[in-house]
């Protein structure tokens, strides 16, 4: 499957709103109203946002988990979540817990499996991307035995196992130390360096616009602020992720005690 | 890497298999399973205990009846607990996520759930099974009159089996719209009740009833009656009443998935 023709944008969002039911009785909440958005493919786009902002919806939403309650999301020209559009997203989940049995190889071979990789492409594809995660030397280990740091670049390796054009990561720096957050930001940043389309939530402001090519503050479920990151940022906007003075501290110090 | 003859399937096929193993290696490492097989176990090794109470029966009568029953007791319960036990824990640890944002349709994951499963209860059954057979020919050597199995015996398991598989497909159904483990757990056990007590729903409004599968004819202790010969053709008019409701449940399943948001 082809991103279609050069001109479609990779992520397009046109008046979307999603509201979901509580119970069986009860209202609705409105969770995201009229959100417009466009992303040009090979960009890095930051969701931003407090918790309940509607970050997580959206992100749903262009992965196809859930229907636009009105408006449309649309990935390379297709109707998110269609047969034409899955096989080029790639997703990671906010805190996901794999199964903690099954080791690292083997949840990435199954991934592979389940997006069609041929079984003559798949081990090939499963070292590959174990190392690009820096997790070869932990491949054949119970997924029980990963620190959270390896968890979450495991699920950045699910997300790319089957080589999508766009990437969507839920809050892919929650609950990282700084220096997972730091390897986190640099493989995006190699990613889009390798012409991907990322979108990515979180509620770290300063941080996740280090890796942004362009930035939407959501709140309330609204749009309220869109741009590319260089204009909103301003000077502290470096492509390529640097630690902080007291990162740089807190590092340097973990290092020296091995 | 060799190409496997698996590689030739449709692509349809190898994601079904794939979720299906997968299923089945999850079901295996669920601390429930082993909870089934002990309790599973107790129920075989309580109908040894039970033995001098058997009304007048001989012995390995009433052990081939209760052990049957039992077997299809913690069959049906397992089935009806296991299936929202694996399907919501993979909704809350957010796995589902990794298999629905990928090339794989609402009714491939229903399939391959259902088959994981089923492979789960063909599992456990057979463990229970081959025990069941043991404490027979056990006892039957006890009495002096040889090494003994039921006649039947493997067509037992397969009906044994076939309940048990059709409980799954039932409580699937109910999953596909439930909440949560206990709701879709109770209500999968309700409708095997139904099931089970279909024959006696007649007259009363209970009629519609009737178009509700009736687990009964699944009941493996049926076979003791030694005026029943199960022929090829009883066989695989029981197979095809079988697949027909797995059919019917599967399909409505994955209907109730197609729309679920998750």
């Amino acid at each position: 499957m082809s991103p279609t023709d050069g001109s479609a944008c990779a992520v397009e969002l046109h008046g979307f709103a999603k509201s979901y039911r509580l119970g069986w009785l009860g209202g609705r909440i409105q969770a995201v109203q009229a959100l417009t958005l466009r992303l040009e493919a090979g960009q890095v786009l930051g969701l931003l946002g407090p918790n309940g902002s509607g970050k997580s919806t959206t992100l749903k939403a262009l992965a196809g988990l859930i229907a636009p309650t009105a408006g449309e999301c649309r990935v390379f020209g297709h109707r998110a979540g269609s047969d034409a559009a899955r096989p080029l997203v790639g997703y990671l989940a906010e805190s996901p817990h794999f199964s903690p049995h099954l080791s690292g190889a083997a949840f990435l071979r199954y991934c592979g499996e389940l997006s069609g990789l041929a079984s003559t492409t798949l081990q090939e594809r499963v070292t590959e991307v174990l190392a690009w995660g820096g997790l070869a030397t932990v491949g054949a280990r119970p997924i029980g035995t990963y620190s959270k740091g390896m968890v979450q670049r495991l699920g950045l390796a699910q997300a790319i196992i089957h080589d999508p054009t766009l990437i969507l990561l839920d809050e892919p720096a929650s609950g990282l130390d700084p220096e997972g957050r730091l390897a986190l930001h640099r493989l995006i940043r190699e990613l889009a360096g390798k012409g991907k389309t990322i979108v990515f939530s979180s509620h770290l402001l300063a941080s996740a616009g280090a890796v942004c090519d362009r930035l939407a503050i959501l709140g309330h479920g609204r749009l309220l602020l869109e741009g590319p990151a260089g204009e909103l940022m301003g000077d502290a906007h470096p492509l390529i992720p640097t630690p902080s003075r007291l990162e740089q501290l807190y590092l340097e110090r973990l290092h020296a005690y091995g | 890497m060799a190409e496997t003859p698996w590689s030739a399937l449709p692509a349809s096929l190898r994601r079904i298999r794939a979720l299906a193993r997968h299923t089945l290696a999850e079901g295996l490492h669920q601390r429930l399973t082993l909870v089934g097989v002990l309790a599973g176990a107790a129920l075989l090794g309580g109908a040894v205990g039970l033995r001098e109470f058997n009304f007048g029966s001989a012995e390995l009568k009433f052990l081939e009846d209760l052990g049957l029953g039992s077997l299809g007791l913690s069959g049906t319960v397992l089935a009806a607990l296991m299936t929202p036990l694996l399907l919501f824990r993979e909704m809350e640890s957010r796995v589902i996520y990794a298999v629905l944002t990928r090339p794989v349709r609402r009714w491939e994951y229903v399939a391959g759930k259902l088959a994981g499963i089923a492979g789960l209860l063909a599992v456990y059954l057979m463990a229970l099974s081959l025990l069941f057979a043991g404490i027979l020919m056990w006892r039957g050597l006890q009495l002096g009159v040889g090494p003994l199995l039921p006649r039947f015996f493997f067509y037992a398991c397969a009906m044994l089996w076939m309940k048990s598989t059709l409980v799954a497909a039932m409580t699937m159904l109910v999953c596909s719209y439930a909440g949560s483990v206990l709701f879709a757990s109770c209500a999968g056990l309700l409708l095997a009740l139904i099931g089970q007590l279909r024959p006696w729903a007649t007259g009363g409004g209970l009629n519609w009833l009737r178009a509700w599968p009736n687990l009964g004819v699944f009941d493996a202790e049926r076979l003791l009656d030694p005026s029943i010969t199960p022929t090829a053709a009883w066989g695989l008019g029981l197979s095809l009443y079988w697949a027909v409701y797995l059919l019917l449940f599967g399909v409505l399943a994955s209907h109730g998935f197609k729309h679920r948001e998750f």
